[in-house]
């Protein structure tokens, strides 16, 4: 690898953070080719252990997006052998009909070659290269360090064996699946600290009649709105947006506490999602803003506010 | 150092549980292997992309898939687990399609859609989840709200400028220094060796 000054190696890990958090520009994407440090996804992996470890909550992925997902896998409009059924479930897969049609028979056009040809990736820009000899060379310089102790050594040891693939499936984890009200419920129940304080509608078109609460819980960071009567919004053209104005922060910034849609003027239950951690909430305000929200309101349409008792 | 409560609790300090990789059978077209790995990260995935793209999580999972089996052939699993692969793979097509539509990063959520509530369930899902876990705790508050921001949903310097008030350069430090952290965690280099 090319040797890099201090600056340009300074320069490398803000392009590579760039790159693992909201992407380069093309031109920073060449300059990171010239530093010669384009194949290093130590960030990119570092962000996404971030991404993992930080959901607390799984989604689960609706049935209907998993059945788009089946049909488009490639070769699924194969009319001769109908892959799609089979990969639907509808048609069970026979390990002969597999072995007559060749392991290929599927096969995304990168893929293609044999398992045992040295396949030589095509850098695509959605593509992560992988630099291997560099990851080995880390874990190289891991274990030396390690040595110098017996712990360390041993902790060298450890770091080293779970390299290896380790996946663990959502499936195996045993699910409790709650609605947002069956959430709230149970906030309610066992966290000692919730408020709980009434939504006072302001005389917005949109908050005309709307009644409900807001339930927040400091120690647990977790919270919900409950509405009635809210107007219902077409999420392409307004959607609504959750503040949290908060008595350690500045008035100006509240924190941002989700944007999300109303379906119908009867009872919703929505999760609050706040982007920071609230300390001390002082007031809770649901604003109309664009479609997928703001960062700064302009606090030019607020429905409903939740003020805490001062 | 002080142990932090994760490392006083043992079924967070318990070892992952391996399967078996798929994306070598993946890589070779084995629509069995397509399957369960869909089975396997469809959730995975769908959360990740609700958290960075909620307004168009669905389609960009379609496209988080097609991604995947065009990349499994890259999979090595002596440099990354599968699921840290897995989510590489998601998160450079969430943040191409950020690039391309320029959208700004927020949260969306959904009043009747059910999740699945299992706290604590996915740092344990790779090594590199727990690491970060780990990694994430010794991090100074205002730099872990930088680098979740960052990293999780994608905002970029001025938009985690403008919701926490901190000054720019501010923000650009806590970023690049807690991506550092986190890095150093998982490769076990320190910051000034690479």
């Amino acid at each position: 690898m090319k040797h890099l000054s201090d600056q340009e190696r300074m320069r490398a890990e803000e392009l590579l953070e760039l790159r693992a958090t909201i992407g380069l520009e093309p031109d920073e994407e060449r300059e990171l080719v010239a530093l010669g440090v384009a194949d290093d996804v130590s960030f990119d992996l570092a962000a996404a252990s971030i991404s993992i470890a930080t959901l607390d909550v799984v989604d689960e992925m609706p049935a209907a997006l998993s059945a788009k997902i089946l049909l488009e896998l490639p070769g699924a409009s194969d009319t001769t052998v109908m892959p799609a059924m089979r990969m639907s479930g509808l048609v069970q897969d026979s390990t002969a009909e597999r072995t007559r049609l060749g392991v290929g028979a599927y096969a995304p056009p990168v893929a293609s070659a044999p398992a045992s040809s040295p396949v030589q990736p095509t850098k695509t820009p959605d593509v992560i290269p992988i630099d291997v000899a560099r990851f080995k060379r880390r874990a190289a310089i891991a274990s030396t360090v390690a040595a110098l102790g017996l712990a360390a050594a041993a902790a060298a040891v450890i770091y080293v064996q779970t390299r290896a693939p380790i996946v663990k499936t959502i499936a195996e984890n045993p699910k409790q699946v709650q609605s947002p009200s069956e959430q709230r419920a149970a906030l309610l129940a066992n966290a000692k600290d919730v408020t709980t304080i009434a939504w006072t509608a302001t005389k917005d078109a949109n908050a005309v009649g709307a009644t409900g609460d807001v339930v927040w819980s400091a120690s647990a960071q977790q919270g919900f709105m409950r509405f009635k009567g809210l107007a219902a919004n077409d999420a392409k053209q307004i959607q609504y947006q959750l503040w949290i104005f908060d008595a350690d922060r500045p008035e100006a910034t509240p924190v941002d506490g989700g944007v999300f849609d109303v379906a119908s003027t009867g009872e919703v239950v929505v999760p609050i999602s706040a982007k920071l951690a609230v300390g001390k909430p002082t007031l809770f305000a649901v604003t109309v803003e664009r479609p997928g929200g703001v960062v700064v309101s302009k606090r030019e349409r607020i429905v409903v506010t939740a003020a805490l008792p001062s | 150092m002080v142990p932090s409560a994760r490392d006083m609790d043992p079924a967070a300090n318990r070892p992952p549980v391996t399967l078996p990789p798929l994306m070598g059978r993946v890589a070779a077209g084995d629509s069995v292997a397509m399957r369960e790995c869909l089975q396997r990260y469809g959730n995975l995935i769908y959360s990740i992309a609700r958290r960075f793209d909620p307004g168009d999580a669905e389609d960009a999972v379609q496209e988080i898939f097609l991604d995947l089996w065009k990349s499994a052939v890259r999979f090595d699993e002596n440099v990354a687990s599968e699921t840290a692969f897995v989510a590489m793979i998601a998160r450079r097509r969430l943040i191409d399609r950020r690039r391309a539509s320029r959208r700004r990063p927020t949260t969306e959520q959904m009043p009747d859609r059910p999740t699945m509530v299992d706290p604590g369930a996915m740092p344990d899902a790779c090594v590199e989840a727990q690491q970060a876990t780990r990694a994430l705790e010794q991090l100074r508050p205002e730099q872990r709200q930088v680098i979740v921001l960052s990293a999780v949903q994608g905002m970029s310097h001025g938009e985690i400028a403008a919701q926490t008030g901190m000054p720019l350069g501010t923000v650009k430090a806590h970023a690049r220094r807690g991506l550092l952290s986190i890095r150093a965690a998982l490769t076990g280099v320190d910051q000034g060796e690479s």
